[in-house]
């Protein structure tokens, strides 16, 4: 008969449980988190060194410099964030600073003017939506002979150290490119349909979005009419069909020049 | 100054030649604005490395500059016509014709120098060819071998009368003679 407690007795006994689970949770919550600080220190001190035998490397090997973001990435420390958090860690510059001596931060800080600059000067023929590819096309095309190179993956850490000013600017993903944003501008699902299928030939026409997207004509004129009047594609009324153009196909063609 | 001799090489276009939409006229006005500084920049620079000072928009319309063979693409009279305003405005272009009225016409000055400083690069080559107080002839100054590694060399009489005219007020040249036998001196 005695099968359970279930007399007044059963509150006394799992409020005791609970108790000592608590304590005991407690206990391994500290050791833990003092073996995990312990962990911690040592591994920034060994981050540190890392990072100041191989500063020169993260500056000039973009390849280097991406892996070292990764790795920072994989194991949690943003490189970019924990140099701009508030307050700065040890009292003056911030913990990222201090370890690389500012190099990298630097670097990403004079490449986030670069792309400010890009952007500013090509808004006029894209309306302020521009590939991450022909960022770095121009950028690389008006850096002196001999400069370090860059990649998509820095231009794109380097717009994200945009972020804390509250610009405007952001990143994009439109299929499979992704694009800079420099005005304060959201596409509606339409439009990225739109920009999704200029990528494939550099243009569009209206039949096109007809056939491919099944769409009714009204809602492919009014799409392409809003990225139209958005400076985001080109026409040309050159053709059988009005062809619309991305901007980016600008740069991906021809000559230099 | 090894760039400025006339140069037989092919232009190098910029990239948005080679784009369509860049020879239809943009119904958005950023856009058309932006479209009106490639071309501006682009006729600027063609005219300069083919020395070209005055264009004639109608010929102009089947040459390279405003007629992309390769994709079939021109601009036309119109566009053009536009073009050449927005250049005028920001004093890159002049329309030619009786006292600068030919607006709408068919001839036009590019000015990748204006007069003043064809006037100034003038003065320069004179100084430092010390021929001052010298009597150069026109022919002398445009035609002959010695001006030939000179952006001004082959340079069309009227801008050079243009040129000219702008030293002879600040009072740096006089011009005498007749017609075809003119000579200049430099002060």
């Amino acid at each position: 008969m005695s099968r359970k407690g279930v007399g007044l007795a059963a509150f006394d006994r799992s409020r005791i449980t609970s108790a000592q689970y608590a304590s005991h949770g407690n206990s391994l919550r500290s050791s833990h988190s003092t073996s995990v600080a312990t962990q911690l220190s040592v591994f920034r001190s060994l981050l540190q060194q890392f990072a100041q035998t191989h500063a020169k490397d993260i500056r000039s090997n973009p390849s280097f410099r991406a892996e070292f973001a990764r790795m920072c990435a994989a194991i949690g420390v943003d490189p970019l964030a924990s140099s701009s958090g508030a307050g700065g860690k040890d009292g003056g510059g911030s913990f990222w600073a201090q370890m690389l001596g500012g190099s990298v931060n630097d670097f990403y800080f004079e490449l986030a003017v670069r792309v400010v600059e890009v952007c500013g000067a090509s808004r006029e023929e894209n309306g302020g939506l521009i590939g991450v590819k022909e960022v770095k096309d121009r950028i690389m095309s008006t850096r002196m002979e001999g400069s370090s190179e860059i990649t998509d993956d820095d231009i794109l850490r380097a717009v994200n150290t945009l972020k804390p000013l509250g610009s405007s600017y952001s990143t994009l993903t439109v299929g499979p490119k992704i694009y800079i944003r420099s005005v304060p501008k959201e596409l509606n699902i339409d439009q990225s349909a739109v920009l999704e299928a200029a990528q494939v030939l550099g243009y569009v026409t209206v039949s096109m979005l007809m056939i491919n997207l099944k769409w009714p004509r009204a809602r492919a004129k009014t799409a392409i009419d809003d990225l139209v009047s958005e400076s985001m594609l080109w026409v040309d009324m050159q053709c059988a069909e009005w062809e619309y153009w991305s901007p980016g196909f600008m740069l991906g063609t021809g000559d230099d020049g | 100054m090894s760039a400025s001799l006339p140069s037989t090489s092919p232009f190098p276009f910029p990239r948005f030649y080679n784009f369509p939409p860049f020879f239809s006229r943009q119904p958005t006005l950023q856009t058309h604005h932006s479209q009106l500084r490639k071309w501006s920049t682009l006729i600027l620079n063609y005219c300069r490395h083919h020395r070209i000072f005055k264009l004639s928009l109608i010929d102009a319309l089947d040459t390279e500059l405003l007629y992309n063979k390769s994709l079939d693409k021109r601009m036309g009279i119109g566009e053009v016509r536009e073009v050449v305003e927005f250049m005028r405005k920001e004093g890159r272009a002049e329309w030619a014709g009786e006292g600068g009225k030919g607006v709408g016409g068919n001839e036009v000055w590019i000015w990748w120098r204006n007069p003043e400083e064809w006037a100034s690069l003038f003065y320069e080559w004179v100084d430092d060819t010390a021929q001052k107080h010298t009597v150069l002839t026109l022919y002398e100054l445009t035609e002959s071998e010695a001006t030939i590694s000179q952006e001004f060399h082959g340079m069309d009489p009227d801008l050079l009368q243009k040129a000219l005219s702008i030293l002879v007020k600040r009072g740096k040249a006089q011009v005498f003679g007749q017609e075809d036998q003119q000579g200049v001196k430099f002060f």
